[in-house]
């Protein structure tokens, strides 16, 4: 399940959890798959929080461009062991989410 | 550059939180309740129930995946038996606060949780008796960002923009702007809200934790969660680069690669968790 804001939509994403308006009356169920007229219209709501959709966020985010990242983030550590040690593994994890 | 803003101001703000423009009614009602010197149970579960929000978030945040006791409990009375009046007090600041993390930086919250989580793994890795308690600290260990992000708001900003430019942490990039850092006003705020000292030892020394004299391991499982939360990429905390972290503090949890992998795989399905929590 992945959260996002109502301006990502997709047409042909299916809704994880019910879009509910601000009473909290559910407008579209969940298992709806989005077309551009719904993703218009949640759109022009006035939405509180965010909708929910299935699928697997990481994912939509290539491989090359997390690990590129996580580069980013260790950049100004290199040469301390201990340092080395935690991106080491934080790349096998991100490695592993791919496969 | 402008001004340092000196010390005797940030503790004075920290000190009248309770009568802050920015902070909301909540919050303002339950500063009150926690600084009383022996605030019963009953007290505080009597004011979460007044507020059916924030009864709901709370037991949501209480019974979510991440933190481990599915759908078991269905009062307020029922979890502070249950995680003792600290973790509860801790938990109900740390879903009043949401808002306001938010308002004054975008990805706060999310980092929080995600060290809350990691803070939790480690402990229960550990085996430390109450690992919830390591939770709850991860939780709210950056409380003092709000703070200044929300009543210095331009100076934080500030900050902020010097951490990304030069590429720095920005518990240095603080420095330039503020007589005090982030934790050390953190430990402020858990002082005035009477947390015990384990929790505030791990809020005011997570950037150095062989400062931390009475809970040194807590404080490291705090400091590496943090670490790890920024490594991973989860949320925003102002950091552009991972800090570096402390050898005594990580040699002191003698963790493998493999156990940090491990860390981070349970980190990664406490995620999901954590986004309905923010709902």
């Amino acid at each position: 399940m992945i959260k996002i804001t109502p301006d990502k939509l997709q047409p042909g994403m299916r809704l994880a959890k019910p879009v509910m308006n601000k009473v909290g009356m559910a407008l579209l169920g969940e298992g709806t798959e989005l077309t551009e007229t719904w993703i218009a219209r949640i759109q022009d709501m006035e939405m509180e929080g965010a909708i929910y959709v299935e699928g697997k966020l990481e994912m939509e985010i290539p491989m090359d461009e997390m690990l590129a990242a996580l580069e980013g983030r260790f950049q100004s550590t290199h040469g301390n062991p201990r340092m080395e040690m935690i991106r080491s593994a934080a790349e096998k994890h991100i490695r592993k989410l791919y496969e | 550059m402008s001004e340092v803003i000196e010390s005797k101001i940030l503790r004075h703000r920290i000190e009248n939180i309770g009568n802050l423009p920015t902070v909301p009614d909540t919050l303002r009602k339950l500063s009150r309740i926690m600084e009383k010197q022996n605030v019963s149970l009953t007290e505080v579960a009597s004011f979460v129930q007044s507020d059916p929000a924030l009864t709901f978030r709370i037991l949501k945040m209480v019974n979510s995946a991440v933190y481990g006791f599915p759908g078991r409990i269905a009062s307020v009375s029922h979890a502070i038996m249950l995680l003792g009046l600290n973790v509860v007090k801790g938990l109900l600041l740390g879903v009043s606060v949401f808002e306001l993390m938010q308002k004054a930086m975008t990805g706060l919250y999310e980092h929080s949780m995600g060290c809350a989580a990691a803070a939790r793994i480690i402990a229960q890795q550990k085996g430390l008796r109450e690992p919830e308690e390591a939770y709850v600290a991860g939780l709210i260990h950056d409380i003092g960002k709000v703070v200044m992000a929300l009543e210095f708001t331009k100076a934080y900003e500030g900050a902020l923009a010097l951490a990304e430019t030069g590429h720095i942490p920005i518990m240095q990039a603080e420095k330039k702007f503020f007589a005090d850092n982030h934790a050390a006003l953190g430990g402020v705020l858990s002082e005035k809200w009477r947390f015990p000292k384990k929790l505030t030892e791990a809020i005011q020394y997570h950037h150095q934790p062989r400062s931390a004299a009475l809970f040194p391991l807590e404080t490291a499982i705090v400091h590496l969660a943090d670490i790890l939360t920024k490594a991973r990429g989860l949320g925003f905390s102002g950091d552009q680069v991972v800090p570096i972290v402390d050898d005594t503090a990580f040699d002191r949890l003698e963790l493998s690669e493999g156990d940090i992998i491990y860390i981070f795989q349970e980190l990664e399905g406490s995620i999901e968790a954590t986004q309905e929590v923010m709902l």
